[in-house]
């Protein structure tokens, strides 16, 4: 991995809204501890924001009542979790063995060639994001997508490019 | 001899909407509950036992006797956690269960809760199984909303509350010490053992840690009993799995399987073969962290737990990944040591560091600066991680790099001769004439 | 006396304490175990693997020593090839990605990864691929410098923040070779024990920005001290030294383990009030504000003393209980009161309910135990009718509170036997400097009765008088300190039984206080 321990400030305070908020009081009661909420809350922080800022970890921590450092450690650890804002639509390319074995480099060099979009990258007008994540658990339909939490199974370079048309067309 | 997949867990898995609770039940889901609830708990364990299910997470573990090992009367709660964190290489099994019978899962769940005297569980999810939570999730909430959870288990003197619990990235969280301490707030850092989970575990309470598929393998126990589950399989593996077939075959996929069967014939006859015409090169028999298997050694192999221990390689979780004759060993071996590095919790030393050089020199290799000295390091490193460290994996990745190592070991000295033009030394200005 | 258990160590019949772990076990018989992470007041985390111990007929055979309860019959082999090998493995893995930047690191010298290499490893790195870069000179807060590439994750550091000051402001982020120290942005360490840090880390990756590059470790001289920063009196080491050219100074306090106060720790303000030892002190006598040799001083005391009728001794109950005694015997000789108020010490609300005290006295105890009256009321009416007065170190006027005292000082003779310059020091009529705690050897009973004795650590170029001498010149009884517990022996029932001699290292809890 990376280094992830370089937080980003959102450059205002993070609270729930109205949904998460009642997500959050649906979790509290499920577990003795009140560390077991760190790890809900900071998803409940993605869906909310699309990632976790500095502010939003401090939200956390006040939330759980957990030490700073240790919400710090768990957003660090736990690699699904944005430290930085990803594009509108965020895509992840499996690199695994089996995704790699049919041959998911095709689809990187793709979308480097026809969006100029590198792993860890961001497109320029924000639209996308690429990370090349360890095994989706779909190595049967490898090479496996998964753009905003939404797998598409079997792909090859012309479906990617369908796919993103699509996504481009819905952007506009 | 004709090869076929079987029905077991999958029996639902084709009917449509079979993730709803009404057309699960009306296909027989929870139909197990009332003689669940006729039997002791103990009956059941003993069932179980005499199924012979073993853990389907990797181990291969006995399930029942697995259960035995809680201490009875600690005054602590019992909690259950199903490990849904499916993370290794090539295995996609639970999902499918997730995804296409819950209802089989938390039946499964109820089963187990009851046998072993618990009222609070947790399914651990991994984060990247995104629609499958959601699924996952109404089925819960349907579950409950029919009595099948909650106070009252199906009218029974009996509670259990079911949290799903979702990971966020880290492989090792489906080490079962690195789970518990997961759900408890923590990085996923696997504990020392003893004490073992059965008696300090989720919360520092007696704790049983089941894979979905184990799980999931109950309901058919109970309703039919342990001797109809050892119909199939072998003595010592009885039962069915669910294998998940990648790599380079024609019909990759997720197939239902008696235990026992040639590993060969399943790919040939279920997988419709290597793809593409060509030859075979090798088998990861049980998920990427298994000694690899040559075309030669796969050919005498059997899908369970004995013939893959006397091929030195090990069942696994059931991901059999088939390599062609074209596939690089060594950059096989860059992607899985990647993977490892990539997910080492980073808290024994010879692992968080260790993989890491592991990793750099495999690139070595790669880039043609490395040295048939690296090999010999590589082959190494592999003997000064193993089994070092407080979980397997580090093990996880020395086992089966070791194997390509050892097995293909031809391949990565041609790394080294292949560029040996490049690792020429200058030429000595002073001797010239 | 715990139970205790028979095991072998590389064939050695060993006697130990049932049920502590291997590490701990064998270190009370002299084998030492090599380890990172653990720590006796932190248990076993596991997680450095430096300790794995062969056990004979094991289940597993290689088991962490830390985490392996000692038990009757177990057979360790440290010795075995296959141990070394595991040694020099994980020695190995440590320093890959170390920057070995040994002669400017701090550590050098105490540090437990240069230990382990050159009597585990003495290798060549085999490190010809790319390190890992992290983060130096992180200011962490508290006076705490980190260095992410020093540090072995050992987890001391973040263990301590969350097990005993419980405000957990470090954590290890990140995982993998990546996985480093750091504390939340804006959250820097935040509590009076933060530099326990600095030394529970076993390599160079925490330093104090106090000491960072003061001095080289193998020029200090260790002696062991008790802290004057409360009445807690932590065992601690005064590590001292006197450069070329140069007056001998004190360079640092560490915590010196004591079971029967302090544990492992002390707190920073005790740690870092080496500083007053050094800073401000008093090194010529005056008379009248005039510089006067010693002789001068002692010869215009002691005429003083001869005319007053109504000497009053002020002591400090910083004063050592020796010091005190001397003083006590001074004044029948001399006919003088003797006063131990001193309100100005404590600070209400300052202590906490683990080192710290609001009493900022080492001795307090002792005044009691001798009978010296610490009243005010006694002191004032002491004052009302004194020509005379001689504070041993005692400043009891500066607080505004007293200022009716400090207005009746007005007009009386005052001499102040004083180891540090402040007003009231520095204006009495006759000032005479005296040793501090850190340059005279003692002993002080904190304030849960526990005595201890400490040996003179700092020696001066020019050497002002301990108390105890200073007094015996002009005049007093007690020559010397073993005087002085001769006739504590016999006056003083709780000391009654005690051999000085035999106090030990830890101290002893005084009965009948």
């Amino acid at each position: 991995m990376s280094d992830r321990s370089q937080l980003l400030d959102a450059g205002r305070p993070f609270a729930f809204d109205e949904t998460r908020e009642a997500e959050f009081t649906r979790l509290e009661p499920r577990y003795p501890e009140r560390d077991s909420l760190i790890m809900p809350a900071l998803w409940l922080v993605q869906e909310q924001q699309g990632w976790i800022s500095r502010e939003a970890m401090e939200y956390v921590a006040e939330r759980t009542g957990a030490y700073h450092a240790q919400v710090f450690e768990l957003a660090t650890f736990y690699t699904m979790y944005h430290l930085r804002p990803p594009g509108k639509h965020h895509i992840c390319i499996c690199r695994t063995l089996s995704c790699y074995l049919r041959e998911k480099q095709l689809l990187v060099d793709w979308l480097a060639a026809n969006l100029d979009l590198v792993p860890g990258a961001v497109t320029e007008d924000g639209r996308f994001s690429l990370e090349e994540v360890e095994c989706l658990g779909h190595c049967g339909s490898a090479p496996v997508v998964q753009v905003d939490g939404v797998f598409y199974e079997d792909m090859d370079e012309e479906k990617l490019g369908a796919l993103i048309e699509d996504l481009r067309s819905e952007a506009i | 001899m004709t090869i076929s997949p079987v029905s077991i867990l999958s029996a639902r898995f084709d009917v449509e909407d079979a993730h709803l609770l009404a057309v699960a039940r009306e296909q027989g889901a929870y139909a197990t509950l009332d003689t669940l609830f006729d039997m002791t708990p103990d009956d059941v364990t003993e069932e179980v036992k005499n199924s012979g299910l073993r853990g389907r997470g990797g181990a291969g573990f006995p399930a029942g006797i697995k259960w035995s090992f809680l201490p009875k009367d600690t005054g602590k709660p019992v909690y259950l956690t199903v490990n849904a964190d499916e993370s290794e290489p090539a295995t996609f099994k639970d999902r499918y269960i997730i995804v296409r019978d819950p209802h089989l899962l938390i039946e499964g769940i109820i089963i187990c809760c009851y046998a072993i005297g618990c009222h609070d569980a947790y399914i651990y999810i991994r984060g990247e199984y995104t629609s499958q939570y959601e699924i996952l999730r109404s089925a819960v909430e349907e579950a409950y909303a029919a009595g099948y959870l909650g106070e009252s288990v199906a009218g029974h003197d009996f509670s259990l509350q079911l949290t799903i619990h979702r990971g966020a990235g880290a492989y090792i969280c489906g080490e079962e010490t690195a789970l518990l301490e997961s759900i408890e707030g923590k990085k996923g850092q696997p504990r020392s053992k003893p004490p073992f989970p059965a008696v300090v575990g989720l919360y520092g309470c007696p704790t049983i840690i089941n894979n979905v598929q184990t799980i999931a393998s109950l309901p058919y126990i109970l309703a039919n009993g342990a001797a109809a589950y050892r119909a199939y399989g072998t003595e010592k593996s009885p039962g069915t799995h669910l294998f998940g077939i990648s790599g380079h075959v024609e019909r990759p996929g997720m197939y239902e399987l008696p235990l026992g069967l040639p590993l060969l014939g399943v790919i040939d006859e279920v997988a419709g073969g290597v793809w593409r015409g060509r030859g075979l090169k090798a088998v990861i028999p049980g998920g990427s962290s298994t000694p690899v298997l040559t075309a030669e050694e796969a050919a005498t192999v059997t899908l369970d737990y004995e013939s893959m221990a006397a091929h030195k390689t090990m069942f696994g979780s059931g991901g059999i990944v088939v390599l062609d004759e074209t596939v690089d060993m060594v950059r096989v071996v860059e992607n899985l040591i990647q993977f490892y590095h990539h997910e080492s919790c980073g808290q024994c030393t010879p692992c968080r560091e260790g993989l890491g050089w592991m990793e750099k020199l495999v690139r070595k290799l790669l880039a043609g600066e490395g040295s048939h000295a690296d090999i010999d390091l590589l082959l190494e490193l592999c003997d000064n991680i193993e089994m070092k460290t407080v979980c397997v994996l580090s093990a996880a990745c020395t086992m089966p790099v070791r194997s390509y190592l050892v097995k293909f070991r031809h391949e990565f000295e041609a790394c080294v001769t292949e560029h040996s033009a490049a690792a020429q030394p200058a030429q000595n200005l002073e001797a010239a004439p | 006396m715990s139970e205790k258990v028979t095991l072998s160590v590389n064939g050695h019949e060993v006697r130990v304490a049932a049920g502590a772990n291997l590490i701990d076990a064998l270190e009370a018989v002299g084998i030492d175990i090599p380890h990172f992470c653990y720590h006796p007041a932190l248990g076993a985390d596991g997680n450095c693997r430096m300790c794995l111990v062969e056990i004979e007929d094991g289940r597993p055979p290689i088991v962490p020593a830390c985490k392996t309860p000692a038990a009757e019959g177990m057979k360790v082999v440290l010795e075995s090839e296959k141990i070394k090998k595991i040694q020099r493995d994980i020695l190995e893995m440590e320093l890959i990605n170390h920057p070995v930047d040994c002669p400017v690191c701090d550590q050098a010298g105490e540090c437990t990864l240069q230990d382990y290499y050159m009597k585990f490893d003495l290798g060549d790195s085999r490190m010809d691929v790319a390190q890992v870069k992290k983060d130096k000179r992180l200011d962490f807060g508290g006076g705490v410098v980190h260095d992410q590439e020093r540090c072995v994750l050992c987890g001391r550091c973040v263990r301590f923040t969350r097990q005993i000051t419980k405000t957990g402001e470090l954590g290890i982020v990140n995982r993998a070779d990546q996985a480093r120290v750091a504390i939340f942005p804006g959250k820097p360490l935040n509590n009076r024990y933060a530099l326990n840090v600095v030394e529970l880390c076993p390599v160079g990756a925490m330093t104090s920005r106090d000491f960072r590059f003061k001095q080289r470790v193998w020029f200090l001289k260790k002696t062991p001290g008790v802290c004057h920063g409360c009445a807690t009196g932590c065992s601690i080491t005064i590590d001292h030294h006197r450069e070329k050219y140069k007056d001998a100074r004190i360079y640092r306090y560490r915590a010196r383990h004591n079971p029967l106060i302090n544990g492992y720790f002390i707190c920073d303000d005790g740690r870092l009030s080496y500083h007053l030892e050094n800073e401000n002190r008093l090194e010529t006598p005056l008379v009248k504000g005039v510089p006067v040799t010693p002789t001068e001083a002692l010869d215009a005391v002691r005429t003083h003393l001869g005319q007053a009728k109504y000497p009053l001794v002020v002591v400090s109950p910083d004063c050592s209980l020796e010091q005190l005694y001397a003083a006590q015997m001074f004044c029948l000789e001399h006919g003088a009161k003797v006063s131990g108020y001193s309100a100005a010490a404590i600070v209400a609300g300052d202590g906490d309910d683990y080192l710290i005290k609001d009493d900022k006295a080492a001795n307090r105890p002792s005044l009691n135990l001798l009978g010296i009256d610490t009243s005010r009321e006694y002191l004032r009416e002491a004052l009302g009718h004194a020509d005379l007065v001689i504070t041993l170190n005692n400043d009891p006027f500066t607080d505004g509170a007293d200022a009716d005292l400090s207005e009746m000082m007005k007009g009386i003779t005052t001499i102040a036997c004083a180891t540090h310059h402040c007003e009231f020091f520095d204006n009495a009529d006759i000032v005479l400097p005296i040793a501090s705690y850190s340059e005279y050897a003692g002993s002080v009973i904190n304030s849960d009765g526990v005595l201890q004795r400490f040996g003179r650590a700092v020696v001066k170029n020019r050497p002002v008088p301990e108390l105890l001498e200073l007094l015996h010149a002009l005049g007093g009884p007690v020559a010397d300190m073993g005087a002085a517990w001769a006739g504590m022996r016999t006056a003083v029932a709780p000391l009654g039984a005690v051999d000085p001699d035999k106090i030990g290292e830890h101290g002893m809890r005084l009965e009948g206080l």
